[in-house]
């Protein structure tokens, strides 16, 4: 490596923040990476308005408003290499489930006749518009590398940078969640599906075993599983496996169901149609996302139409 | 020669690979609630237990790759990228 630091601009989109966060959870090994790296732009460290020429361009949160995409363009336009980080600039994240709505829906929604909303009207400056759709930033600009996790676990923040900095092919994983968590799958008597908050599930057995959906065998794994390890069923925040993504006949839905029907008494049928009836959940940070939102399967609207009619 | 390996830290036991493979390829070791490839000779590898396996923990090598002409090219390639 030479002398000269390698210059680093970060940008955050339409996302929470957590993502920056994350990379302040490096804890001490954030100094290795800072020997290496010079950070020019930060949202959250410097107060630098404009758009530095740099190497390294990390982007997170996904396409939302016009401000987004002039931000994202002009990062492009400025550095060298972009990761898209997190699942929102990879897949359009959580609020990729407001693809379900239209934007009048969303903005009525939120700025009139929210429960807990006295005011009674959209505001129309401060704020850049609405886009009509979440868009993930590789629709919108060129990407080099893809960083999903909600956020993604500093073990693959510190190995993706690192290998960046070094000039390395990344060790990237492709195990699924259940890869890292510490429940046995056996096999069960099982009949029913169960919500969370249907008694205490055993710490020690798989949560499909014991009839409570989880999405742990769905999801790619850069978070290191912690929540079914805490007692959580995994919520699929980091977006699906890699067969998920590149297989049209696989599906979130029909994976999940396949796999909890041979584990337990429960029907493939049932568990298929109880997730179809929730699908807003469990399709929820990867639906903006082309992979998922154009499989010939995926019919989130006309699920929702079916449960509302129900 | 064909090569089929299980991440033994990976393997959650839920002996699915067991269920769906043609050959019987599998073993299960009790003590250990872990998978084993007992035969790989009866291998044909169909990648059955690849796609069934929930952690992913499956894994081949050279095996002859059937070109799956349903898959997206272009999803396919973005996935070279990937950190």
């Amino acid at each position: 490596m030479s002398g000269e630091k390698i210059r680093l601009n970060t940008e955050w989109l339409c996302d929470c923040g957590g993502c920056h966060v994350a990379l302040v959870d490096l804890h001490e090994k954030i100094l290795n990476v800072l020997e290496a790296v010079q950070i020019l732009k930060c949202p959250v460290l410097t107060d630098e308005k404009g758009y530095p020429e740099a190497d390294i361009g990390i982007l997170t949160g996904s396409v939302r408003t016009e401000h987004d995409r002039h931000a994202a363009a002009l990062m492009r336009k400025k550095c060298r290499t972009i990761i898209a980080f997190g699942t929102c600039a990879v897949y359009g994240g959580l609020h990729g489930a407001g693809l379900a709505h239209s934007r009048e829906e969303i903005m009525d929604h939120v700025y009139r006749h929210s429960p807990s909303t006295r005011t009674d009207f959209i505001p129309d400056n401060s704020v850049t518009s609405l886009e009509k759709m979440v868009t993930p930033i590789d629709e919108v600009i060129d990407v080099d590398l893809y960083l999903p996790g909600c956020p993604p676990h500093p073990h693959f923040i510190f190995e993706g940078l690192s290998a960046l900095i070094e000039n390395r092919t990344p060790k990237a994983g492709q195990e699924s969640v259940c890869a890292g968590c510490r429940r046995t799958m056996v096999k069960t008597e099982t009949s029913a599906i169960k919500e969370i908050t249907d008694g205490v599930p055993d710490n020690a057995t798989c949560f499909l075993s014991q009839g409570y959906i989880c999405q742990g065998s769905v999801t790619l794994d850069r978070c290191l599983a912690p929540c079914p390890n805490h007692g959580m069923p995994c919520s699929g925040c980091a977006g699906p496996t890699m067969q998920v993504l590149t297989e049209p006949t696989r599906d979130i839905r029909t994976e999940i169901s396949e796999r909890m029907s041979r584990l337990t008494k429960i029907p493939y049928d049932t568990v298929k149609d109880h997730l179809e009836r929730s699908a807003k959940t469990h399709y929820a940070y990867a639906m903006a996302s082309k992979m998922i939102g154009n499989k010939p399967t995926f019919l989130i609207r006309k699920w929702i139409a079916e449960g509302e009619a129900r | 020669m064909l090569e089929m390996t299980i991440n033994d830290k990976a393997c959650r036991g839920c002996q699915l690979c067991l269920d769906v493979c043609p050959t019987q390829c599998f073993s299960f070791d009790v003590n250990t609630s872990k998978a084993r490839v007992a035969i790989l000779e009866n291998c044909i590898g169909c990648l059955s237990c690849a796609f069934i396996c929930p952690s992913g923990a499956i894994s081949h090598k050279h095996h002859h790759e059937v070109k799956n002409f349903y898959r997206n090219i272009e999803f396919s390639l973005r996935m070279e990228r990937f950190l």
